[in-house]
């Protein structure tokens, strides 16, 4: 049976758990905490040397990336088609997925570590954090976390992380005006991708994203929450930081 | 109607081209001269895809009134809707490989070589510019950060140790696609792809920006597999569209590189 390596149905880990979920494929779940650092563990390092998360295994096939890895699931798996049949429609899915990815994603998931990972890890005591970062295989990770753990953003990074996050918003606003969903018209990955990582813009984000800024947003996201494989996917979640999707529900707005 | 925005055939650039030689499809090829801010001026109906620019410059590709953007997709496009050679790998996990190589090499070549290019070829161009034209010219390009990529350039923002940490990290994708053609003839699969074509278009001026990081001695599979492609006739006619003579002396701005340091 395929498994899957993620931490909660949020940002890279919620993409695949949402799309084999879409596609009703069955795995086997391995849960791994983030804020304890499970992914940076000796078992799972045998399983992914980079010590990211998500991680998919499927027969010989380990597969780390998690946008390309929704591509391979759709592609591999029967079940409802989650690309585009038409051309035009699967380039605009995965040149939104990049900006998402590339773009979006960073400057949101700034705020996110200097807000809630980094306050979440930060108690802990100095040597046991900077042992934990001293396990990081990947440069560019542990820059992340170092920045996470002792609060090393500036405040002008975090300006314009918020600056972007603004000006993103109002991009995918405005696309969402000429298309029903990210690729046209069709539910594709790129929704899927891009729920995991706006569907609590609504709460982190509420002077930027909200009814009166930006509904087509607002109901995208909805759309999407009211789909029974999010439901699904949602329930796997161990903390509270799932129970913000409920956000979604139409008897908040 | 297929209709390419061209020009020099380097990086960001070359991609689409060596696609459509390889396809010996017809086109209508437009040219842009970067270095005098052409680009900028392509008339594309403020369409949101081809006013962002995923890699901030690149070409841009008209099919039938749809505007398409971003090298690598756009090659992913073309391989997909035009008949002639197969450059789609064919399995799903080559395309999972195709599809990470395009994102990990995009992601750190995709930033790096244009540094390194555009220090080297393309500031000395630009100061015989005149600056005052050029920052007017800027003035209203979209994202900020693309308008910011080039005053950088006229600026001389990029100092020695810029330029030596860009070098630094070079080496780690320099040495994953190494360690690939060690178990593989090719990126993605066991045929030659549009995979190759992405990493290609970036790798092949790494031996002139960076020669003590791409050479026979150091990375020997790497330099046979740049002159397999290199010799496919497809690559020559993609290379034969230059108006300098010199296209791995053009460079762009590239993708920005990661804000988390």
């Amino acid at each position: 049976m395929l498994r899957l390596y993620h931490w909660e149905p949020n940002a890279n880990s919620g993409k695949p758990m949402l799309t084999l979920a879409e596609k009703g494929v069955p795995f086997e779940s391995h849960y791994l905490d983030l804020l304890k650092f499970d992914q940076h563990q000796p078992d799972y390092l045998k399983v992914n040397p980079d010590g990211t998360i998500p991680a998919m295994v499927h027969g010989s096939n380990v597969l780390t990336e998690s946008t390309p890895m929704m591509e391979y699931v759709d592609d591999q798996f029967p079940g409802p088609p989650l690309k585009p049949a038409d051309a035009i429609e699967r380039w605009r899915m995965r040149w939104w997925m990049r900006f998402f990815d590339s773009y979006f994603a960073p400057s949101l998931s700034m705020i996110g570590w200097a807000v809630f990972v980094g306050p979440s890890v930060r108690h802990r005591p100095r040597a046991e954090l900077e042992a934990a970062i001293a396990r990081i295989p990947l440069e560019s990770r542990r820059i992340a976390w170092r920045k996470a753990m002792f609060n090393e953003f500036s405040a002008e990074e975090l300006d314009e992380s918020r600056r972007r996050v603004s000006f993103c918003t109002g991009v995918l606003e405005e696309h969402l005006g000429k298309h029903e969903w990210i690729a046209g018209r069709t539910f594709s990955l790129g929704d899927i991708n891009g729920f995991n990582l706006g569907y609590a813009l609504p709460l982190s984000q509420p002077d930027r994203c909200n009814d009166e800024k930006t509904p087509r947003i607002m109901e995208w996201l909805r759309r999407i929450y009211e789909r029974p494989a999010t439901k699904q996917t949602w329930k796997l979640g161990r903390t509270a930081m799932a129970e913000r999707v409920k956000f979604l529900e139409r008897a908040h707005a | 109607m297929l209709e390419l925005w061209t020009s020099e055939p380097n990086t960001f650039f070359l991609k689409p081209l060596i696609a459509l030689h390889e396809k010996r499809a017809a086109f209508t090829a437009r040219w842009m001269d970067t270095d005098a801010l052409a680009h900028f001026s392509v008339d594309h109906g403020g369409e949101t895809e081809a006013t962002l620019h995923l890699e901030r410059e690149g070409p841009l590709l008209n099919h039938d009134g749809t505007w398409i953007s971003g090298s690598s997709f756009m090659l992913e496009y073309l391989a997909e809707v035009l008949p002639g050679e197969d450059l789609l790998p064919s399995g799903a996990i080559d395309r999972y490989e195709a599809h990470a190589s395009a994102q990990f090499l995009g992601a750190h070549l995709g930033a790096l070589v244009p540094i390194l290019g555009c220090v080297k070829y393309l500031a000395p161009r630009l100061a015989a510019h005149d600056r005052a034209d050029l920052e007017r010219r800027l003035l209203t390009v979209q994202p900020l950060e693309r308008r910011n990529s080039w005053l950088a350039l006229i600026d001389g923002t990029y100092t020695p140790q810029i330029l030596a940490t860009a070098r630094e990290r070079l080496k780690h994708p320099v040495a994953r696609v190494e360690s690939r053609l060690a178990r593989a003839e090719w990126l993605a699969g066991p045929r030659y792809s549009i995979a190759d074509i992405d990493a290609f278009a970036m790798l092949r001026v790494i031996p002139d920006l960076a020669p003590e990081l791409v050479n026979a001695a150091a990375t020997p599979r790497l330099c046979a597999w740049l002159a397999r492609i290199e010799s496919r006739p497809a690559v020559a006619a993609a290379l034969a569209t230059t108006r300098s003579g010199n296209p791995a002396q053009h460079f762009v701005p590239g993708v920005e590189p990661s804000r988390w340091g």
